[in-house]
């Protein structure tokens, strides 16, 4: 569903990603891990075709994304680090506008529904988004997504700032997505939560793919020693 | 995408309360402009009146002497303003040339507090002794007035830049861009959609508040082919700044940016392109000096007056018509002085000609230039469907010189003839009465309005690849 | 700490290529204004040079003539052109430049540059003063709005605070970092401006003393925006915010509150028409004596009193001319009539002035206007007084002409000619514009507006410093 070949951004001189290749099936979560500036965020602009590939291409569903930056982005729903949304909209109305202008049109029962399924608290949903936290916000997110109908979600560093109980409901969030058949890319910091959500872990560095795991091979301590030896690694080179 | 931004664009502008505050601001500089456009227009209708109902009165007081003097009484007025004189009625009864005002004066004062709206010719004194200008405190010029075409020429854009400065760059700060972009659809068409929406809005707030302030106001009769060109005027040149707007939005990310630039680009086409313009023409097409025009006219009155005999004899000999029908022969000092009033006249001709020459290129070329700033098309065209423009101005001193001119004529069969003026002949007096310039109700400068705002946003589809769009979603 | 913040935020703004940008807009259009002006200035002097000496060639070689015919020939008195002018032309544009001077009437400064002008003109002229009174403003919130927002926005406002040092020196930095390019700017001009006028041929009354003046009411004027810039940076959150703000007060205070202020005026204190102006003074000219007329009941009056007083029993006797006796008489009483009806217009204008100074509470542009168009020797009461000494001079012609008519001829006389020599005796109508100290006296209340403007923002922006 994802999928990146050979894809590269240089800025200047600096190479940002560098020849990625990678792919994420349906019922797929892939955690990209690694240090800021190792190229994760690049790597998911590339996908929503925020920035244009230096070369190499990338895919969604089989459509490139520099070709079809519309039609792509139909499948794809996008959560930033801080998801923020209209502070003078409620919830429901903020769903229905993104879902609207993406082209869907829900009547409301169904909209409480995907709120409800993204785990909002029932009185939260005709509050203003101005009063809510970044989880809530981020649950709003999923519930574009559910709405969308999405089959790829793209998260940058979705627990960072949330509380353990809130990062431990995003996680159970995502595994219902997955069991859904949409494919996830996640890029984060966080070894813990990528270890209980992922399917696929990759570790990243320099732009570069420089380790890949599946999940349920490898233990959280392992993950972590391999994680810091791929960073290690840099040092000495450098 | 339409249905929801228009749905959601309402709900975004109620909640940020920038329709009520628009509908007020709206509502009380319309108000106030409206009204004190009405104030001015209703004492030029008042002045108009006063004069009209004093040269009634004036002329009943005529009559009843005429009557006296026919009857063989003896009147006590100075001899030379019995009016059984031809010459004594020519220059102490004149008419009142008025130039009334328009159905929409109040929508412009445009040169109305320069000129006069009302002079009465004589017979003696020339063309150039009517002093066609107002008499205003010239503070009051300098500072102009506010009225509704201040309101809409210079101020509604800038309540335009107020809304619309910061549609993308705002969420680019709020941090909403990032899901927005990520939604299947353009920016540029998003972007395009929100200024239209609040193109549609304000369009719509600025129609009501306008209608409501006319229909309190009391303008009467209600002049709809005037008003409808008034308010689609206002809305091709709001068009315009809706259309420059988005450009701006498109080319840059900062709020502060896009609000600087579009600030900069009001000094440019309000302030400073007109200005310029006003000074280039009178650089490429000089007035000559009016006090060259004052040194030429007293030479030549020096020397009418040293030869005013032998002018008359001139004129005597051009119109034989006189010699025939007078059988008196007599002749006073009026029968040279009008006789050599009219070689004055020719002998300046060419020298009035040339201010008029001059002036009419002046406008030519301001006519030609007019498009490089749409605030000159936008307040030309307010002044001439208000009929205060120099052209209303300039047609309407050239009826009253050649009224003058009729009311001189008028006068010569009765001195050259040395007939009396008689109560039978009061009601055979020429009358002024003004011709407004044909008005094509703006139609062309709102094609050029719309010309221009297409052109600006189809300059914004065009930028397709816009790099610098991607660029704002890329930094963090 | 001043030093240190003032240098800071100077190389912050140097380094902004928008601010970069607009200085160098500001000082091209200050060039070309001031450019202009002079040439405008120099044409307009020459022509004035050469209107008055052939006006008086025409007056000099009238021939013989009746000085009664003489005094309807009449002559012409032309306004000069100021030097300070060059810097602002307030109304010179809208009051005429000539005044014709003849008998038994007082004519108004007849053909003012913007009726000759299409309606293009109404918009404004590219003049120093144009930029001095309204670019420069704008480029102070340009400058300025963000002073302080920014170092909310981007979280160094904390970082100041923990340092401990006392709030108003950091502010004292910000504000003399917006205020010394400002004064530099201006500095120039002014500068460029004083070489410039007295470098220029029989620059006359030019001074220096005047220029400073001048150059001290813009600074204090620019003094006031930078407060209230200041002040409305420190008060609101957001740059944004400050920037709209700031510019609603630019806006009120330069285009809304001087338009607003004349409608006001002019509603509540109007000016007659011209014909209804020259209707009343008809009709009291009427009721007094008219030199032309010896059948009148008033005629009669002084007939009698002149032959009282010098024991004689025909109007033959007496040792002159009783119709030119008349004729100065009624000249006198019409200058009567003339000095009240435009000692109304005076007053209506005092009036008006009022209500411009009321306004100034919201618009330190109305003061500076003012003041700026004062010393320039282009404001309103300048042209009064021009006026007032060229009706000052008509009267005395009258008087010399009528004189002549009285002392050399005998009574009934119409055919008595002065030499074509007389004319020449005629004194030159020379005007001296009011000096610096009394149109300073005159517009003191425009001076205390201003500093009353200088005070209040001063002591907001301090006041709200020291609750950073």
């Amino acid at each position: 569903m994802i999928s990146t070949n050979n894809l590269t951004k240089k800025f200047g001189d600096f190479t940002a990603v560098d020849q990625l290749s990678l792919s994420v099936n349906e019922g797929e979560i892939l955690c990209l891990l690694g240090a800021n500036g190792a190229g994760k965020s690049t790597t998911i602009n590339m996908l929503l075709n925020f920035i244009n590939p230096s070369s190499g291409s990338a895919t969604i569903n089989n459509l490139d994304v520099v070709k079809n930056p519309i039609k792509t982005k139909e499948y794809i729903t996008y959560i930033p680090e801080n998801l923020m949304l209209y502070p003078s909209l409620s919830a429901i109305e903020n769903l229905d506008y993104f879902s609207g202008i993406a082209g869907k049109q829900l009547p409301s029962a169904d909209l409480e529904g995907f709120l409800r399924d993204a785990g909002l608290q029932e009185e939260a949903f005709h509050k203003r988004i101005s009063t809510f936290s970044k989880g809530m916000r981020q649950k709003v997110g999923i519930a574009i997504a559910l709405a969308k109908d999405t089959k790829v979600l793209l998260l940058d560093e979705p627990t960072s700032g949330l509380d353990p109980k809130a990062s431990n409901e995003f996680g159970n969030l995502l595994q219902k997505l997955r069991k859904k058949g949409v494919a996830i890319l996640m890029a984060t910091h966080d070894l813990f939560r990528a270890k209980e959500v992922a399917t696929h872990i990759g570790i990243m560095k320099d732009g570069q793919l420089r380790q890949q795991f599946i999940a349920e091979d490898i233990s959280l301590a392992q993950l972590e020693k391999a994680y810091l030896e791929t960073m290690e690694y840099k040092e000495v080179l450098s | 995408m339409l249905r929801y931004n228009f749905i959601y664009e309402l709900r975004l502008l109620l909640r940020s309360r920038w329709i009520q505050l628009l509908s007020l601001l709206l509502l009380l500089l319309f108000g106030f402009s409206v009204f004190n456009g009405m104030g001015k227009v209703e004492k030029r209708r008042d002045d108009i009146a006063a004069a009209r109902k004093e040269v009634s009165a004036s002329d009943q007081a005529m009559l009843k002497l005429l009557d006296s003097v026919e009857r063989g009484l003896d009147v006590s007025v100075s001899p030379w303003t019995i009016p059984s004189s031809p010459m004594a009625v020519a220059n102490y009864y004149p008419r009142v040339a008025a130039m009334d005002p328009q159905p929409m004066a109040f929508a412009s004062t445009g040169q109305a507090d320069l000129f006069t709206h009302y002079v009465k010719p004589t017979a003696s004194g020339d063309d150039f002794s009517l002093n066609f200008t107002e008499m205003t405190s010239p503070v009051q010029l300098l500072f102009g007035s506010f009225d509704l075409a201040f309101v809409i020429v210079y101020l509604l854009p800038l309540l335009i830049i107020a809304f619309t400065y910061n549609i993308l760059s705002s969420e680019k700060e709020s941090g909403s861009l990032r899901l927005l972009a990520s939604q299947p659809i353009s920016i540029q068409k998003w972007v395009f959609h929100k200024l239209i929406l609040r193109f549609f809005w304000l369009s719509l707030l600025v129609t009501v508040s306008l209608l409501l302030v006319f229909f309190i106001m009391g303008i009467d009769p209600l002049h709809w082919n005037a008003v409808f060109s008034l308010l689609g005027l206002t809305l091709c040149y709001m068009l315009f700044w809706f259309a420059l707007a988005f450009l701006v939005n498109l080319l840059s990310n900062s709020s502060a940016k896009n609000a600087v630039s579009l600030l900069g680009l009001w000094v440019v086409f309000v302030l400073l392109v007109p200005s310029v313009l006003n000074q280039l023409g009178n650089t490429l097409y000089p007035m000559p000096p009016r006090t060259l025009m004052i040194n030429e006219m007293r030479l030549q009155k020096a020397e009418a007056t040293k030869q005013q005999d032998k002018i008359l004899d001139n004129y005597l000999r051009d119109h034989p018509e006189y010699a025939i029908n007078d059988s008196t022969q007599s002749r006073s000092f009026w029968h040279g002085y009008m006789a050599s009033q009219k070689l004055v006249k020719e002998a300046l001709a060419p020298i009035v000609g040339s201010y008029e020459e001059q002036l009419s290129k002046q406008q030519d070329w301001t006519r030609k230039m007019q498009w490089i700033s749409p605030a000159i098309i936008a307040q030309e065209s307010l002044n001439s469907l208000a009929g205060t423009s120099t052209q209303d101005y300039e047609a309407y001193r050239k009826q009253v010189v050649q009224f003058a001119e009729l009311w001189r004529a008028h006068f010569m069969p009765f001195l050259f003839n040395n007939t009396l003026f008689t109560t039978n002949d009061h009601d055979a007096l020429p009358q002024f009465q003004y011709q407004p310039l044909q008005q094509n109700g703006g139609i062309q400068a709102m094609s050029i309005l719309l010309l221009m705002a297409l052109v600006l946003l189809g300059l914004g589809f065009a930028m397709q690849s816009a790099p610098r769009q991607k660029g704002i979603l890329s930094d963090q | 700490m001043i030093a240190k913040t003032c240098i800071k935020e100077l190389k912050e703004l140097m380094r902004d290529g928008r601010i970069r940008t607009a200085f160098l807009i500001v000082i091209v259009l200050l060039g070309v204004a001031i450019w202009i002006s002079a040439r405008q200035y120099q044409s307009i002097n020459e022509q004035y040079q050469s209107a008055k000496t052939t006006e008086r060639s025409v007056w000099d070689d009238q021939g013989e003539k009746n000085p009664h015919s003489a005094a309807h020939y009449g002559t012409y008195a032309f306004k000069p052109k100021y030097p300070l002018s060059l810097l602002d032309q307030g109304v010179d544009k809208y009051a005429g430049s000539s005044i014709f001077l003849e008998a038994h009437k007082r004519n108004e400064a007849q053909f003012s540059v913007a009726a000759d002008q299409t309606g293009l003109a109404r918009f404004g002229d590219l003049t120093p003063d144009f930029i001095l009174l309204f670019i420069i403003p704008l480029f102070i919130i340009l400058l300025g709005y963000n002073s302080f927002t920014k170092e909310r926005e981007m979280g160094t406002l904390t970082l100041l605070k923990s340092l401990g040092v006392p709030s108003w020196k950091w502010a004292l930095g910000k504000w003399l970092a917006l205020f010394f390019p400002i004064l530099a700017i201006t500095a120039l001009l002014f500068l460029l401006a004083g070489i410039l006028l007295s470098n220029l041929q029989d620059f006359g009354v030019f001074n220096w003393t005047s220029l400073l003046m001048m150059f001290v009411v813009y600074i204090g004027y620019y003094v006031a925006f930078i407060n209230i810039v200041l002040f409305i940076s420190l008060k609101v959150k957001k740059s944004g915010i400050a920037l709209v703000l700031s510019l609603s007060i630019w806006i009120l205070a330069c285009l809304v509150a001087p338009k607003a202020a004349s409608n006001i005026a002019e509603a509540k204190h109007p000016y007659p028409t011209r014909q209804e102006f020259a209707a009343n003074v008809l009709k009291d000219k009427q009721e007094g004596l008219d030199g032309h007329d010896p059948w009148s009941k008033e005629s009669k009056l002084l007939e009698q009193k002149v032959l009282a007083e010098y024991g004689v029993d025909s109007i033959h006797k007496l040792p002159f001319n009783f119709d030119g006796y008349r004729m100065q008489k009624g000249e006198e009483h019409e200058a009567e009539v003339y000095l009240k009806h435009y000692n109304y217009l005076k007053e209506q204008f005092s009036e008006q002035s009022k209500v411009y100074k009321g306004l100034a509470m919201i618009s330190p542009y109305l003061p500076t206007r003012f003041m700026s168009m004062a010393i320039a020797q282009t404001d309103y009461n300048t042209h009064w007084d021009f006026a007032d000494a060229a009706e000052t001079y008509r009267i005395a012609t009258q008087k010399f002409l009528n004189d002549n008519f009285a002392q050399n001829s005998t009574y009934g006389e119409w055919s008595y000619r002065a030499d074509a020599d007389f004319w020449k005796q005629l004194p030159v109508f020379e005007y001296d514009p009011p000096e610096l100290k009394t149109i300073l006296a005159q517009n003191s209340s425009n001076l205390w507006i201003l500093a009353i403007w200088l005070a209040i923002s001063f002591s907001l922006l301090l006041l709200t410093t020291k609750n950073i």
